[in-house]
C-alpha cells in the first residue's frame, strides 16, 4: 500500500478502506523503518500486534510501573501465556486470565465459548493438564430499560460457557456475576484457567536454544485457516457503536471444544514424546492476532527469525495472505520443533488422533523454518508477501496517554432507619447481585475430572484435589466490586484484591498468587485512562501490602504473574464502572482441612472479625432500597487486612474453626443469612449486635448491618473457642462473640435488648433461591 | 399463519460432516451417496399481525447472521431439487421449541405467537434416480437419522 | 483382570474412571476407539466412560454406536463380559442396541435418552444440561447384574449426575413393564429417604419412572446416568455429607467398580 508521499488524508483513506485500523502517524512509522512502502500483508500484521489487545500499547507502562510480578514462589511471571507459581519442589498451579468482553456483547454464546477455550489454551500449551476455569461476569440491569438484551446476553453467555466448558471437560471452579446498568451496552466476560504441571515438565512458548541454528520446523496444528475473527483483536480495541453491528458480527470466532477435546489429548501424547526423547520444543496456542502474533512472539522471544510459506498452511479456502497471516480461527496450536521430531509430531496428529476426520481439514502441517536472523518473512505463492524486522513487529508501540481525574460528585445520603427489616432483609435476598448463584452453576460441569472438593456454593472459593495421592488442595476466588470502581477507582482496585484474598482464606488456603483482569473503557479519553492507572495503583498498594504468608517476614508482595487488560469497554452511552477483576491462586497443605460456609452445629459460637465503619458507599443497601450510591466506599486498612487473613486461616489450620463466611456485598447481614440459608440449610441462628465492634461510633442499626467493611463470621467449634480467642488476639484483633447457632429455623437479630429482625429461615431461603432466577427470566 | 425459517450455516457443517462420514464409513453408503447437508427449520405460528415483518423479527432473534443465512416461506414449505430433504422432528414433548415460544412471547412481547415447531432438514444429495433415492432416504433416515423413541421423520418431496 | 476404557473423540471422563478401576485391584487400560478392534477380546471387562463423544452430534451415543469398536464390543458382551456404560457410555449402549438388549443379537434400538425435562407442579421449571448431587436407589437383587454384584436391594448411593440428555423415553408399549418384570431397572432416582416422588427435584431430569440406571436381561451389561467414577472417594462428597471426613472412608460409587471386580472373579470360573 502506497504510504509515503501521500498525505495524512489520503493515508488515512486507504487505510481505513482496507479495514486496517492503525493511525496514520503508526503507518508512517512502519514505512520509515522498512525504508519503503508497506505491503498489506505487513500493514495487516502491524494493525494487530500493534492493537491494544495485544501490544497493550496503552496500558504497558503502568503495570510495570506499579504491579508486583515477583516472589521466591514465582516460576514464571508474566511472560509467557500463562503464570506459573510452586506448589512444591514437584509440583506447580499454572494460571491465566482473560477478557473476552466485546465479541461477547454481540454474540454472547460463541464470544463466551471462545473466552472459555482461548484460556484453557493459554494453560495447556504450557505443558499443563488444564484442571479447572472461572468465570467472573457483569452484566447490565436485568430490570433496567435495557433488560431484554441484557438477558439474552447473560442467558447467551452462560450457555457459551457450559456447552464449551462441559463438552472439553473442564470443571468450573469458581465466578461470580454483577448486574449493574453502567454494562448494559458492554458486557464484561472474564475467564480464568488453572493447569497443573511437574516443574520439570513445563514447556515454553519461545522457540528454543539451537532452533535458529539448527533449522527448527514451524508447525501448525488444529482447525484449518479461515477468514473467522478477522479483525477480532482489531475491534476489541474500538467502542462499539450499534451501526457497527453487523461489520462487528463478522469479527466473532467459532469455537469447537470437540476438536479441542482432541487436540488436548494429542498434545499429551506430544508432552510425552518431548519428555521421553528430552529435546526441547518452544509450543504456543494461537489467540489475538492469530499466526502472525503467535509466530513472530515465539520467535523474538528465542531472539531468532523465521521463515514461513503460506502456502503450507491448512486451510479452508484459498484466503489473501493478509487473512491467512492474522485470522483467529480458533483450536489452533504453534510447535517449533527440531526436524528430527517431525515424522513422530504429525503423526500423533494426523493419524494417532485422526484430526483430518475429527475435523474436515484439520490436521498438523509443517508451516515453515527458524533462522538465525532477525525477519520475520511470509511466503505466499512463490512471493513474498511480508518481510519485516522480527522484534519491530513484537515489541509494539507504547503510548503516554494523558490522564486527568474523573470528580466524584454523589454524596452521603440522608436516609431514615427501615420500619421493618425483615422486609429489607428479604429484599436484600432476593436482588440479583446478592441472590443465590445456584441457577447458573447448576448448568456447569463442577464435577468432571473428579478433583472437586468444594464447589460453587458451599464456600467462599472452590477447592480441588488435583493430583491423586498427594494430600494439597488448589483454591481459587474471583472477585471485584464494580460499584466500589464508580466511587474510587483507587479503592476499587484495593478492595478486590482484598476481598479475593479473604475468600480464598475463608476455607483455609493460604493466598499464593493473584492475576488481574483490568476492563476499563477508552484509553484515549483522559478521565477514562486516570481510572486505569488509579485502579492499578489500588491493585499494587494492596498486593505490597497484603504479603504472601509464608515469606511475611520479608514482606513479599503477592505476586502477580499473570493479566489481562481490556479497554474500549464504552458505548456512547458511556463507559463501564471500572472493573478491575482479580483472580486469587491459594494452597492448602491437607485439603482435608478445607472448611465451607453452611453453619455446622447448633449452639456453637459466632464470631466477628473486622469492625463495622461507616462504609456504605456503593452497598447493596444503598442501591437496592434507596436507589442511591452513596460516597463512603469501603476502604482496605492493610494491617487489620492481613491480620485477619491469617488469623483465618491458622484458625482453621489448627482445627477452631467449623464454618467461615467472608463479609463483601450485602454486609454482615447478607453474611450471616448466607451461611444459614445455603444448602443444606439445617440450622438458625441468634445474633446480638452488642458485640459488634465499630470502628465509627454510635453506627445506626441499619448501617452496621449492612456496611461492608471487610471482615469474617466465624462459627468456632465447640470448645475451642478459648483457643480461638486466644489466637485471634495474637493478631491484635478483637473477638467479638455476636451470637450462636440454634436449632430453630430462624435468623434472630436483636440490639439494645430489642428484636431487630426475626426471619423464617425457608423464607428466606426461597427469597435468596429465586431472586437470580427472577432476572434471568 | 405460519412462518417457516429455513436456517443453514454458512461456515461449515461440522455435524453433517460427521454424519456424511459416518454414513459412507460405517454404513456403507459410500457409493450412492454424494453430500449431505443439513438445515435447522423453525416454524412459527402466530394468529395475527404482518406476516414479513414478523419473519423479519424473528429471523433477527432465532438466526445468527455471523454464522447462518436463512430463507421465510409463510403457509408453505418447499425445497429445491436434487436432493432428499429428510425433516426429523421429536415426537415428544419439545422442550427446546417451548422455550423459544416463551422467549418470543414474554421477553419480546410477541402475544400473537401460538406455537413453535423445530426440526432438522437433512439434505441428502444422492447418485440415484428419484424413487431409489427416496427409498434410500428411508433407509438412512431409520438407520441412523432418527431414534424412532424420540423422533420421527418425514420424507418432504 | 484387565479392564479396557473405551475413548471416543470427545469423551472426558475416562481419567478419573481409570483411577476407579485400578483404585480396586484391577488392570485398567485406555483403549483408544481407533485400534484394531480384535485387541478388545484380551480384556475381561469394558466400561465407556462419560463424555460428548463426536460433541453429541445427531444425538448423544448416536455417531459413536456406529464405530466398529461397538460391534467388537457386543461380541464380547454375547461372551457374558461385563460392560459398564457412565452416561454418556449410556447413552452409545442405547443407540447400540446393546441396552435394554431385550432382543439378543439383533441390536435393535428400544429406548432413547432424551433431552432433560424438570418437572414441579405440573410446571417445567428448567430444561437442559444440570449438574449436581442425587440419590439413588437400587432397585434390584444384589449379583443380578455386574456393574452392582454387591448392592443390597434397597441400598441408596449419593452420586452426582451431570447430563443434558437423561430423560429415558421408550416408543415400544410395554417395554418399561418387561424392564420392571425382569428386574432390569437397577438404579432410580429417589430422594435422601428411598422415596420415589416422579418431580424435580428428585427425578432429577424427568425419566420414565424416575430411572437412573438399567441392566441387560443377561446381567453383565450396566448402564447408568449418574457417575460412580466422582464419588470414588468420600472426599469427593458435597461439604455437607458427614462421611467426608472420615479418614479411610469408601466413596458410594466405589462399590460399582468394586462389584465388576466381583462379578468378574465370580462369574469366570
Amino acid at each position: 500500500m502506497k504510504i509515503i508521499g501521500l498525505a495524512d488524508p489520503e493515508v488515512e483513506s486507504s487505510l481505513r478502506g482496507a479495514g486496517i485500523g492503525m493511525s496514520v502517524d503508526e503507518a508512517r512509522s512502519i514505512a520509515e523503518v522498512l525504508g519503503r512502502d508497506p505491503t498489506l500483508t505487513e500493514l495487516f500484521c502491524y494493525d494487530a500486534m500493534w492493537s491494544e489487545h495485544c501490544s497493550y500499547k496503552s496500558s504497558r507502562a503502568t503495570l510495570k510501573e506499579f504491579l508486583p510480578s515477583d516472589a521466591p514462589n514465582v516460576v514464571m511471571g508474566p511472560v509467557e501465556d500463562s503464570g506459573i507459581v510452586a506448589i512444591d519442589d514437584q509440583w506447580c498451579v499454572v494460571i491465566s486470565h482473560e477478557s473476552h468482553n466485546h465479541p461477547s456483547q454481540i454474540l454472547p454464546n460463541e464470544g463466551a465459548a471462545t473466552g472459555i477455550g482461548g484460556i484453557v489454551r493459554d494453560v495447556n500449551c504450557m505443558g499443563a493438564m488444564v484442571v479447572a476455569t472461572a468465570d467472573p461476569l457483569r452484566f447490565g440491569d436485568p430490570f433496567g430499560p435495557k433488560a431484554s438484551k441484557v438477558r439474552w446476553v447473560a442467558e447467551g453467555v452462560v450457555d457459551g460457557i457450559w456447552q464449551y466448558g462441559n463438552a472439553l471437560g473442564v470443571p468450573n471452579m469458581a465466578g461470580d456475576v454483577v448486574f449493574s446498568e453502567s454494562f448494559d451496552d458492554n458486557c464484561l466476560v472474564n475467564v480464568v484457567s488453572l493447569g497443573i504441571v511437574r516443574r520439570d515438565q513445563i514447556i515454553r512458548s519461545r522457540a528454543p536454544p539451537l532452533a535458529g541454528e539448527e533449522g527448527y520446523d514451524v508447525i501448525l496444528v488444529g482447525k484449518p485457516t479461515d477468514s473467522s475473527g478477522l479483525g477480532g483483536v482489531t475491534f476489541a480495541s474500538e467502542a462499539l457503536r450499534a451501526e457497527d453491528e453487523e461489520t462487528n458480527r463478522g469479527a466473532v470466532q467459532i469455537p469447537d471444544p470437540f476438536l479441542k477435546n482432541v487436540l488436548f489429548k494429542a498434545n499429551s501424547d506430544l508432552f510425552r514424546l518431548v519428555r521421553e526423547s528430552g529435546i526441547e520444543i518452544g509450543f504456543k496456542d494461537l489467540g489475538g492476532g492469530g499466526f502472525t502474533c503467535a509466530s513472530s512472539e515465539m520467535g523474538a522471544a528465542g531472539g531468532f527469525g523465521m521463515e514461513i510459506d503460506l502456502d503450507g498452511m491448512h486451510k479452508a479456502a484459498d484466503f489473501p495472505p493478509e487473512v491467512l497471516s492474522i485470522a483467529e480461527t480458533q483450536e489452533r496450536f504453534l510447535i517449533i520443533a527440531p526436524q528430527e521430531l517431525r515424522e513422530k509430531i504429525l503423526k500423533i496428529y494426523n493419524e494417532d488422533w485422526d484430526l483430518p476426520n475429527v475435523y474436515e481439514g484439520a490436521r498438523a502441517s509443517v508451516v515453515g523454518k527458524i533462522n538465525t536472523g532477525d525477519r520475520f518473512t511470509l511466503r505466499h505463492k512463490g512471493e513474498i508477501v511480508c518481510d519485516v524486522p522480527i522484534r519491530h513487529l513484537t515489541a509494539g508501540i507504547r503510548y503516554q496517554r494523558m490522564e486527568k481525574e474523573r470528580i466524584y460528585s454523589e454524596a452521603e445520603p440522608k436516609i431514615s432507619e427501615p420500619e421493618d427489616y425483615n422486609q429489607v432483609l428479604l429484599k436484600i435476598l432476593s436482588s440479583p447481585n446478592i441472590a443465590s448463584r445456584e441457577h447458573i452453576y447448576r448448568y456447569y460441569d463442577t464435577e468432571v475430572l473428579g478433583n472437586a472438593v468444594i464447589r460453587p456454593g458451599e464456600a467462599d472459593a472452590g477447592l480441588i484435589a488435583p493430583v491423586r495421592g498427594e494430600k494439597f488442595g488448589v483454591a481459587l476466588a474471583v472477585d471485584s466490586n464494580p460499584f466500589y470502581g464508580r466511587i474510587s477507582p483507587y479503592w476499587g482496585g484495593a478492595t478486590a484484591v482484598a476481598e479475593a484474598m479473604r475468600n480464598v482464606a475463608a476455607i483455609g488456603a493460604t493466598p499464593v498468587t493473584l492475576t488481574d483482569c483490568l476492563n476499563y473503557g477508552n484509553p484515549e479519553k483522559p478521565e477514562a485512562f486516570w481510572e486505569f492507572r488509579e485502579g492499578v495503583k489500588g491493585l499494587a498498594e494492596s498486593c505490597k501490602n497484603l504479603w504472601l504468608k509464608d515469606y511475611r517476614d520479608e514482606r513479599i508482595p503477592v505476586p502477580i504473574v499473570s493479566g489481562n487488560v481490556s479497554f474500549y469497554n464504552e458505548s456512547p452511552q458511556g463507559s463501564v464502572d471500572p472493573s478491575p477483576v482479580i483472580a486469587c491462586v491459594g494452597i492448602i497443605k491437607d485439603f482435608d482441612k478445607a472448611i465451607t460456609m453452611e453453619l455446622k452445629a447448633a449452639g456453637e459460637d459466632l464470631y466477628l472479625i473486622g469492625p463495622r465503619f461507616d462504609e456504605l458507599g456503593g452497598s447493596e443497601y444503598y442501591q437496592t432500597i434507596f436507589g442511591v450510591m452513596g460516597a463512603n466506599v469501603p476502604q482496605v486498612r492493610f494491617d487489620l487486612e492481613r491480620s485477619m487473613i491469617y488469623a483465618v486461616i491458622d484458625a482453621i489450620d489448627e482445627g477452631l474453626l467449623t464454618a467461615v463466611h467472608d463479609i463483601s456485598n450485602g454486609g454482615l447481614a447478607a453474611t450471616a443469612m448466607e451461611m444459614a440459608i445455603t444448602r443444606p440449610a439445617r440450622y438458625g441462628m441468634e445474633l446480638n449486635l452488642d458485640g459488634v465492634v465499630c470502628g465509627d461510633l454510635d453506627l445506626r442499626t441499619d448501617k452496621l448491618l449492612f456496611s461492608e467493611s471487610s471482615g469474617f463470621l466465624l462459627e468456632a467449634k465447640a470448645g475451642k473457642e478459648q483457643r480461638l480467642e486466644e489466637l485471634l488476639r495474637s493478631y491484635d484483633l478483637l473477638p467479638a462473640k455476636i451470637g450462636k447457632v440454634t436449632a430453630k429455623r430462624r435468623i434472630k437479630i436483636s440490639r439494645f435488648g430489642k428484636t431487630v429482625a426475626d426471619l423464617d429461615l425457608d423464607e428466606a431461603r426461597n427469597a435468596w433461591t429465586r431472586g437470580l432466577v427472577e432476572a434471568m427470566r | 399463519m405460519l412462518i417457516n425459517l429455513r436456517v443453514w450455516l454458512k461456515i461449515p457443517d461440522a455435524e453433517a460432516a460427521t454424519v456424511k462420514n459416518t454414513l459412507i464409513r460405517r454404513l456403507g453408503y459410500g457409493k450412492v451417496l454424494e453430500d449431505v447437508k443439513k438445515e435447522r427449520l423453525i416454524s412459527i405460528q402466530v394468529d395475527s399481525g404482518d406476516p414479513d415483518e414478523l419473519a423479519k423479527a424473528f429471523a433477527r432473534e432465532l438466526v445468527n447472521e455471523n454464522k447462518e443465512s436463512h430463507k421465510v416461506l409463510i403457509d408453505r414449505l418447499e425445497f429445491e431439487e436434487g436432493y432428499v430433504p429428510v425433516k426429523v422432528a421429536l415426537h415428544i414433548e419439545d422442550g427446546e421449541a417451548i422455550a423459544i415460544r416463551d422467549r418470543l412471547r414474554k421477553r419480546l412481547g410477541y402475544q400473537n405467537v401460538v406455537d413453535i415447531k423445530k426440526a432438522t432438514v437433512w439434505k441428502l444429495y444422492f447418485r440415484l434416480l428419484k424413487p431409489e433415492a427416496q427409498i434410500t432416504a428411508r433407509e438412512i433416515a431409520e438407520k441412523l437419522l432418527i431414534n424412532p423413541h424420540k423422533d420421527s421423520y418425514e420424507i418432504m418431496m | 483382570m484387565r479392564i479396557a476404557v473405551i475413548q471416543f473423540p470427545g469423551t472426558n471422563c475416562e481419567f478419573e474412571t481409570l483411577v476407579a478401576v485400578n483404585e480396586v485391584g484391577m488392570e485398567g487400560e485406555i483403549f483408544r476407539w481407533n485400534r484394531p478392534e480384535g485387541e478388545l477380546s484380551s480384556f475381561d471387562g469394558f466400561i465407556i466412560p462419560g463424555g460428548f463423544s463426536y460433541q453429541d452430534r445427531l444425538r448423544a451415543g448416536a455417531i459413536a454406536s456406529k464405530e466398529p469398536v461397538l460391534k467388537a464390543l457386543k461380541e464380547e458382551a454375547a461372551k457374558k463380559k461385563p460392560i459398564l456404560g457412565i452416561c454418556n457410555g449410556f447413552q452409545i449402549l442405547v443407540e447400540s442396541g446393546l441396552l435394554p438388549g431385550l432382543v439378543p443379537g439383533k441390536g435393535e434400538v428400544e429406548m432413547a435418552l432424551a433431552q432433560n425435562v424438570m418437572i414441579s407442579k405440573g410446571e417445567i421449571v428448567r430444561r437442559g444440561y444440570y449438574c449436581d448431587w442425587v440419590y439413588l436407589r437400587h432397585d434390584t437383587s444384589p449379583r443380578r447384574c455386574s456393574g452392582s454384584y454387591l448392592i443390597e436391594m434397597g441400598s441408596l448411593l449419593k452420586i452426582p449426575i451431570a447430563h443434558g440428555e437423561g430423560n429415558l423415553v421408550t416408543a415400544s408399549p410395554g417395554l418399561i413393564k418387561k424392564l420392571n418384570d425382569q428386574e432390569q431397572v437397577v438404579f432410580r432416582y429417589c430422594d435422601r429417604n428411598g422415596r420415589m416422588i416422579n418431580e424435580f427435584p428428585v427425578n432429577v431430569n424427568g425419566s420414565t419412572e424416575s430411572i437412573a440406571a438399567i441392566c441387560n436381561p443377561e446381567g453383565n451389561v450396566l448402564g447408568m446416568m449418574p457417575h460412580p467414577e466422582r464419588a470414588f472417594f468420600a472426599w469427593q462428597l458435597p461439604s455437607f455429607d458427614p462421611r467426608k471426613h472420615r479418614p479411610n472412608e469408601p466413596g458410594p460409587g466405589r462399590r460399582i467398580f468394586e462389584s465388576m471386580k466381583r462379578y468378574i472373579e465370580v462369574e469366570s470360573c
